[in-house]
């Protein structure tokens, strides 16, 4: 009977020890909390600096890109601060979503941490999904000083909740070589239309043996490079689902299918083919956000044979050469102990040092929708991966020119509804007009 | 003491025993399993956006009729739970009568070299298949070095090739594994049995299916039970077979390779948090296990 | 006759070594992959290359490889123990002392097998928190040491425990743990072997629920890591093909040390 005893006492202690574990873990308090008044986002003096301590933690993904990113952000702040502990933490990208969500939808704070990044076509649905879980920035950060698409995408009900990071301006990237044999200069790949992109493409084709274009036919990236060129997404302005009588989507399908029947892609699935794809030459151009170009460069034996256009526009009335694919945000999580020491944080390196975005677009390509910084020396040089030409210029004279959108709630949702009717269209087994009717009935059950 | 009262206190004492013997694994599991699955039973009565929860009663369960996504990720789970676990089994009971015969050389060889890819991880042995069934893979370059075929086969690319190939890759990892399950059991068989059908003349495939099959057959039921579960739960491998890099948003191409705890993920994680739809979802695959369960028993006329 | 028998025996050997050739392909493919740049793993490069050595670098200085090893083995051994040791005893008292209130017990916990993880975590995830086990690798631990299915296994096993040995010790007086843990334990090892096997390798390789109570770089597991290392931007293939093999190595090892109880613990769990 004794040893019951101890046994089942031992049994609660493990179970104690381990509850005593949590709350003295929660007793690490921040000492000094720096007061915020950084409207201007003007650099405080050293004084009031070196006052601030305590310990941020940030989620992140991609270890090439936003972590690298981030590191060098940190490493600028804490040689001001260095009292101010800062973690990064690198988390996939689908896994950082799910913990983000069983964190918010748990309702305690203690496993969050208090910035994240957060991809703009999410930005909504966690702002309305879990109201009162980030903090509003109004005020707090200089939103003039960002691109005004990437601000609309985080403000809710006037309030604007998050620090605009990087952009996703999309690119016709090609290589000068393969396009030269084929008898194309720059020029004539300058405001094309997604038509003449394929003509172009089949006689690159038939003239250096190339495929025209790396892509996967079943992603829905190019398709909302297209819908965005025209202003439209799958939704109307009240969030209402507008896909079967939806021109610019219409237009974008068939062109879809054009491709397909063209003959003039490399089929890829999934990223790395893709990657590998246009790292092996196998491909005469990608059309994408930005950010591919740190995975275009690591090929360094290519250097010199690339160079960027303006995307192709839809053969519509009201689309421009100009869109986005992706990017992303960060956001301060409302009620986390170090929320005021990540908001200044926030504002000293992302909201004010332009010489913080000048070193990542040279180290990491990375294109930062902060106006003030793009006018910067790196924004202005010549790139001799891509024989010279200014990319980074024109990139950003390029996202001046995207249409800004709303892209609701449900972007993954739609985008799934259409890709499940896709291949049904490839193989001509039913028209358009009835696979994007099928789209919309399909989306509307599913999300009510 | 009587033998009657010593009786009566040793069933007693054989009672708080029993109780005791089981009393951390049963505390554990009423505060890890219990609790989750009643509180997710709960939730399937609400409909949430995030944290802005509704109770609905049993609408979720309306909804689900209508609900052509939930109706695909059905579809999906079945198809590959008909062909796929009646083949892999089959090769399991293959394989393992055939490294049952003694006159086979190598066999240990064989048993391991087969049973292998049962200790990778999920996660790792679907990357690993992802890369080799490229377009432009190992196993397209292959055949048609081989000329077996003219054309690369757009394994991952066609919704039809998708779940050929994610068939291959389950078939790949569990084979072995059941086989083990077979195999452990064959060699229990006194070799008698075997020999004296021989005399009789049977031959060997008689011998599989009027002694190899009935004396595996509670193994054969344990076996397509576990499969069951795991199929119908089938997560790792599609989502990781499927990934598509950032941009994309079905599962395999046409979401072909949709399955129902795929989409209980998708609605949690991936589209509008809607934790109380997703339960639902959940408690279906449980009633559908339980079915077919119950079902496999009867098929197998087990009363145990 | 005789040669229908060779033709006989020359197609089942052609379809084992078939069946051993497809099941170990794989493996050298990874191994080859080690050694290569990242362009080569993508194009499916079949010789080895000469980056093994880069590779290793890049594994051990940019992630922290040592790091994460050490948290899956510390993780999966404390498991393992804490699994054998409570699961085993739980299926020891459903059948050794069978009464029909816990057999009701029993029935509900292998029907709760049924319910897909998916469906449990934002409320096991709640239950984490409250309790402050959130980024600590003993809520994984404790969350899994009472493993439904481990508890099923022994119990089956132990049904052709000859009772008669119970009930000798109990006549010389041992008390019923003793019996348990001087008596019963020794004489199942290979059960024992067999779930440890089988429980190391899913708390090895588990990777939705650690993914989620493990918050920071410096508790992850060595899942986790290879999974956030294939999902970058620019994913570098060669050291992702060295993690997956560093991280298949120890499963290896486990398995081939204790083969023979595994086959054998297997089918005494089974047979009934």
């Amino acid at each position: 009977m004794k040893k019951v005893l101890s046994l089942l006492l031992a049994v609660l202690m493990i179970l104690s020890l381990a509850a005593c574990g949590g709350s003295t873990e929660k007793s690490k308090t921040v000492a000094d909390e720096p007061k915020t008044d950084v409207s201007k986002g003007q650099e405080d003096t050293k004084e009031t600096l070196a006052e601030k301590s305590g310990k941020i933690t940030i989620w992140a993904w991609d270890p090439n890109f936003n972590i690298a990113i981030m590191n060098y952000a940190k490493e600028l702040y804490t040689k001001d601060n260095p009292n101010v502990e800062i973690e990064v933490v690198d988390i996939a990208k689908g896994d950082l979503e799910q913990k983000l969500h069983t964190n918010l939808a748990s309702g305690v704070i203690d496993g969050l941490p208090e910035i994240t990044l957060i991809e703009d076509y999410n930005a909504q649905k966690y702002l309305q999904s879990y109201p009162g879980s980030f903090t509003d920035l109004t005020g707090k950060i200089n939103h003039n000083d960002f691109a005004e698409y990437k601000v609309s995408l985080m403000t809710l009900d006037g309030k604007v909740y998050g620090v605009p990071f990087d952009s996703g301006v999309a690119g016709f990237f090609y290589r000068s070589d393969y396009l030269e044999q084929a008898g194309y200069k720059h020029e004539d790949l300058v405001n094309i239309t997604w038509d003449d992109f394929i003509e172009i493409g089949k006689n690159v084709k038939q003239k250096t043996g190339k495929a025209m274009l790396a892509f996967d036919l079943n992603d829905g990236g190019l398709m909302r490079i297209m819908m965005q060129s025209a202003g439209k997404w799958y939704f109307d302005d009240n969030g209402n689902i507008n896909i079967a009588n939806n021109d610019v989507i219409k237009e974008a399908v068939k062109t879809y299918k054009a491709i397909a029947d063209s003959g003039i892609i490399k089929q890829t699935s999934g990223w790395d083919e893709w990657v590998a794809a246009f790292n092996a030459g196998d491909s005469a151009s990608v059309i994408t956000g930005v950010w591919i170009i740190g995975s275009i460069k690591a090929e360094e034996s290519q250097s010199g044979k690339w160079k960027v256009a303006p995307i192709p526009r839809l053969n519509i009335s009201g689309s421009v050469n100009a869109s986005n694919l992706g990017g992303s945000s960060w956001y301060v999580i409302e009620k986390t102990k170090g929320k005021d020491l990540a908001i200044d944080f926030l504002n000293t390196i992302y909201g004010g040092n332009n010489e913080f975005y000048q070193k990542i677009l040279v180290d990491q390509g990375a294109v930062g929708t902060y106006k003030p910084a793009q006018s910067g020396a790196s924004y202005a040089s010549e790139d001799a991966f891509f024989g010279g030409q200014k990319v980074y210029t024109d990139f950003s004279e390029w996202m001046k020119s995207i249409p800004a959108i709303n892209y609701g709630l449900y972007t993954y949702e739609a985008d799934s509804a259409i890709f499940t009717v896709m291949p049904e269209v490839y193989s001509g087994s039913i028209s358009i007009d009835e696979a994007l009717k099928k789209a919309e009935e399909q989306l509307k059950n599913q999300i009510n | 003491m009587t033998g009657a009262t010593s009786s009566r206190s040793f069933v007693k004492s054989n009672n708080l025993y029993g109780w005791l013997f089981i009393s951390i694994a049963v505390i554990l599991l009423a505060v890890f399993l219990l609790y989750p699955i009643v509180y997710s039973l709960y939730l399937s009565t609400t409909s949430s956006k995030g944290i802005v929860q509704n109770f609905v009663g049993l609408k979720n369960y309306i909804r689900l009729v209508k609900d052509p996504m939930f109706l695909l990720a059905l579809k999906n789970t079945f198809t590959l739970f008909i062909i796929q676990v009646p083949i892999m089994l089959l090769l399991a009971l293959i394989l393992a009568s055939l490294l049952n015969d003694k006159t086979i050389k190598f066999r240990g060889i064989f048993r391991t070299g087969i049973f292998l890819p049962a200790v990778t991880s999920l996660v790792a042995y679907t990357i690993l298949f992802k890369m080799m069934f490229a377009l432009d893979g190992f196993i397209n370059t292959a055949l048609m070095n081989l000329h077996i075929i003219k054309e690369p086969i757009p394994w991952l690319l066609d919704p039809v090739w998708a779940k050929i190939t994610i068939m291959i890759a389950l078939t790949w990892r569990w084979t072995g594994y059941n086989m083990v399950f077979y195999l452990s059991a064959l060699q229990n068989i006194p070799d008698e049995i075997y020999e004296a059908s021989e005399i009789d003349g049977a031959s060997k495939v008689q011998q599989f299916f009027h002694i190899t099959i009935p004396i595996l057959k509670p193994l054969i039921v344990f076996t397509s039970i576990m499969s069951t579960i795991g199929t119908l739960q089938l997560f790792d491998e599609p989502m990781n077979l499927a990934q598509a890099g950032v941009t994309s948003a079905t599962t395999g191409p046409g979401n072909s390779l949709l399955t129902l705890s795929v989409y209980i993920y998708n609605l949690c994680f991936k589209y509008m948090p809607d934790f109380g739809y997703a339960a639902t979802v959940s408690y279906v695959i449980v009633f559908i296990v339980a079915i077919l369960t119950v079902i496999q028993f009867k098929v197998a006329g087990d009363k145990s | 006759m005789k040669t229908r028998n060779i033709a006989k025996k020359i197609i089942v050997y052609v379809f084992l070594i078939s069946a051993f050739v497809v099941s170990v392909f794989p493996f050298y493919w990874m191994i080859v992959g080690m050694t290569n740049k990242s362009v080569d793993v993508i194009k499916g490069k079949m010789t080895f290359g000469n980056q093994l050595i880069n590779n290793l670098t890049t594994l051990f200085t940019t992630f922290d490889m040592k790091g994460v090893l050490f948290n899956s083995l510390k993780i999966s051994v404390l498991t393992v123990i804490g699994t054998l040791i409570i699961s085993s005893m739980a299926a020891y008292g459903f059948q050794i002392f069978s009464s029909p209130a816990r057999e009701k017990i029993y029935n509900a916990i292998l029907l709760s097998m049924m319910v897909p993880f998916a469906a449990l975590m934002i409320p096991l995830f709640r239950l984490i928190v409250k309790f402050g086990l959130l980024n600590k690798h003993i809520g994984l631990i404790l969350t899994s040491i009472a493993s439904v299915f481990i508890i099923f296994f022994f119990r089956q096993s132990i049904k052709s425990f000859p009772h008669e040995i119970i009930q000798a010790a109990r006549v010389d007086g041992a008390g019923e743990f003793r019996i348990f843990f001087t008596i019963f334990m020794p004489s199942m090892r290979s059960t024992y072997a067999a779930a440890a096997i089988y429980s190391f390798m899913n708390s090895w390789n588990a990777y939705l629920w650690p993914l989620i109570v493990l918050q920071t770089d410096e508790k992850k597991t060595v899942t986790l890591l290879i999974s956030s290392m294939s999902s970058a931007y620019t994913p570098q293939y060669g050291v992702i093909m060295t993690a997956i093999v560093i991280a298949t190595l120890p499963i290896i090892i486990v398995f081939f040390t204790f083969q023979r109880y595994f086959v054998q613990g297997m089918l005494g769990s089974v047979k009934q």
